[in-house]
């Protein structure tokens, strides 16, 4: 499904973000990018979702050529795809409902019912019911994180990338973020940046480790170990 | 229109600048274009009137008259011709006197000159019809409005110019402002635009609400400088039709289609309208099209 091959990203200063990186997610997937600050993590999840493209190597996802230069290309690649930000991306003017129906309506063909529908359903997912008419002015970070997990999983979008998602909450919220990928991981492809080294033990799944932008081990069932 | 509302509640100081830009801009239009109608309605007026008449010495013979209009006839450079003769010019003179039995009274049909009122196909056919005729034997005196004529021919055509040369000042001034404006408007939403474009979103459905509240704008503030420029008119209307007096209609020839802008009348009004919403509606749109570039 997500496929690196010797995939190399330099910075337009010279720093090397990436170094010769190859591996392959399946689907369905549930992995772990594990490493210190600077090791590379976010440079792949931006790489997948062609946000900055590589200096050397090949990228595919769901069989597409994530370099292609077809913008429709892009777009499709960027709608099966839900992003989770280190810093939440949510938008202040408008409420719970208004950002997660977001995610559903720029896919332009799903009617104001049916997102109606879709948004109840994703944030009964994600312990939000009932806030839907809340400004995110007043919500906790960990309710606010939990819209940005809710506008990533909402629809047909089957990878999701998640970037620190837990990185700013303390730990029993992000336990109670972690319960919501548990919930989700079987129907879709999740790509999970992070330190927290509990959360990746208890998980026991499928970890790449990261370390001046190689990959140092690839470890199936694997644990925080850098 | 929700939408629109939140949108110049949250920036009303960069709204205000777009109404007050365009609002300008339409108004000026307004009159730019009603002051060109006019002035085509004005030239097309006296190409109606007889633009060449020929007197003849009273005691010409008709034949040599009729000789003279055949030939005329035959250059094809004559739209039409009226042939007056004594009777008809005194018939004529009578109506033009009625009131004054002192000037009735020391003419006689004898002493009027027969004349042909020649209409030309095109007003630079004038002068050569005028040539032609003072070589004729029998003219007495050929008048025409060659002057007047070639002088609102030079005045339409520097309007005209002057007309597009501001058109188009017009348009690029009020696109850079717009653009500079919608720049402000569009720094607020930069973080929204990037969420957009990587969750999927279409350039178009990212434009969309821009474009929209463009439009809206567009169509608001045409509506205001129309009613502004009509206010306007009405209250110069007495002076125009002192100006005007003894001209009843005016009008424009747009190929088969004639639009007759005096007496001002709703209709020509309304094609003013909208062509400045179109104007309105255009550059705002364009310039909104040309600021969102920058964020896609």
């Amino acid at each position: 499904m997500i496929v690196f091959e010797n995939v190399t990203k330099k910075f337009p200063l010279g720093n090397v973000a990436l170094e010769n990186v190859s591996f392959s997610v399946e689907e369905g997937e549930f992995v772990f990018l594990v490493g210190p600050s600077g090791a590379g993590k976010t440079t792949i999840l931006k790489l997948i979702l062609r946000e900055i493209l590589p200096t050397s190597g090949s990228i595919f996802v769901n069989e597409m050529d994530v370099t292609d230069k077809n913008f429709s290309k892009i777009l499709t690649l960027r709608r099966s795809i839900g992003v989770i930000f280190q810093d939440f991306k949510i938008l202040y003017d408008k409420n719970v409902f208004e950002n997660v129906a977001l995610s559903l309506q720029v896919l332009e063909k799903y009617s104001s019912l049916e997102i109606e529908e879709e948004v109840k359903k994703v944030l009964s997912i994600v312990g939000l019911v009932n806030k839907e008419k809340v400004f995110p002015i007043q919500l906790s970070a960990g309710e606010l994180q939990r819209v940005a997990i809710a506008r990533a999983i909402i629809g047909e979008r089957k990878i999701i990338l998640a970037d620190e998602p837990t990185g700013n909450l303390d730990p029993k919220t992000a336990w109670e973020i972690m319960k919501i990928f548990k919930k989700i991981e079987k129907a879709k492809t999740i790509i999970f940046a992070t330190h927290n080294v509990d959360i990746v033990n208890s998980f026991q799944r499928r970890v790449l480790v990261l370390k001046n932008g190689k990959i140092v081990k690839d470890l199936r069932k694997g644990k925080y170990d850098f | 229109m929700r939408d629109f509302l939140i949108s110049i509640k949250r920036s009303p100081f960069q709204s205000a600048a777009s109404f007050l830009v365009l609002f300008f801009s339409l108004f000026l239009a307004f009159f730019l274009l009603f002051s060109l109608a006019f002035f085509e309605g004005i030239l097309a007026y006296l190409e109606t009137r007889p633009q060449i008449i020929a007197y003849f010495q009273p005691k010409t013979n008709e034949n040599d008259i009729f000789k003279i209009r055949d030939e005329l006839v035959n250059s094809g450079k004559v739209l039409s011709i009226k042939y007056t003769n004594q009777k008809e010019a005194f018939e004529n003179y009578k109506k033009m006197n009625q009131d004054n039995p002192l000037l009735l009274e020391m003419v006689s049909p004898d002493i009027l000159p027969p004349s042909l009122e020649i209409y030309a196909k095109k007003p630079i056919f004038l002068p050569q019809i005028a040539e032609y005729l003072k070589k004729q034997s029998g003219i007495d005196e050929v008048q025409f409005q060659k002057d007047i004529l070639d002088r609102l021919l030079t005045l339409t055509s520097i309007l005209r110019k002057v007309s597009f040369s501001f058109f188009g000042y017009l348009f690029l001034m009020t696109t850079v402002i717009l653009v500079a404006i919608s720049h402000f408007k569009l720094a607020l939403k930069k973080e929204e635009i990037e969420l957009l474009k990587l969750i999927g979103a279409s350039f178009f459905y990212i434009r969309k609400p821009f474009l929209k509240e463009a439009v809206i704008l567009a169509i608001f503030t045409s509506i205001f400088s129309f009613s502004f420029a009509i206010l306007i008119l009405f209250y110069f209307q007495p002076f125009l039709i002192s100006y005007l007096q003894g001209i009843e209609t005016l009008s424009v020839n747009f190929s088969s289609f004639i639009i007759k802008i005096w007496p001002i009348n709703w209709f020509f009004l309304l094609i003013i309208f909208c062509l400045t919403l179109f104007f309105g509606v255009f550059i705002s749109v364009f310039s909104t099209f040309l600021a969102t570039n920058k964020y896609l």
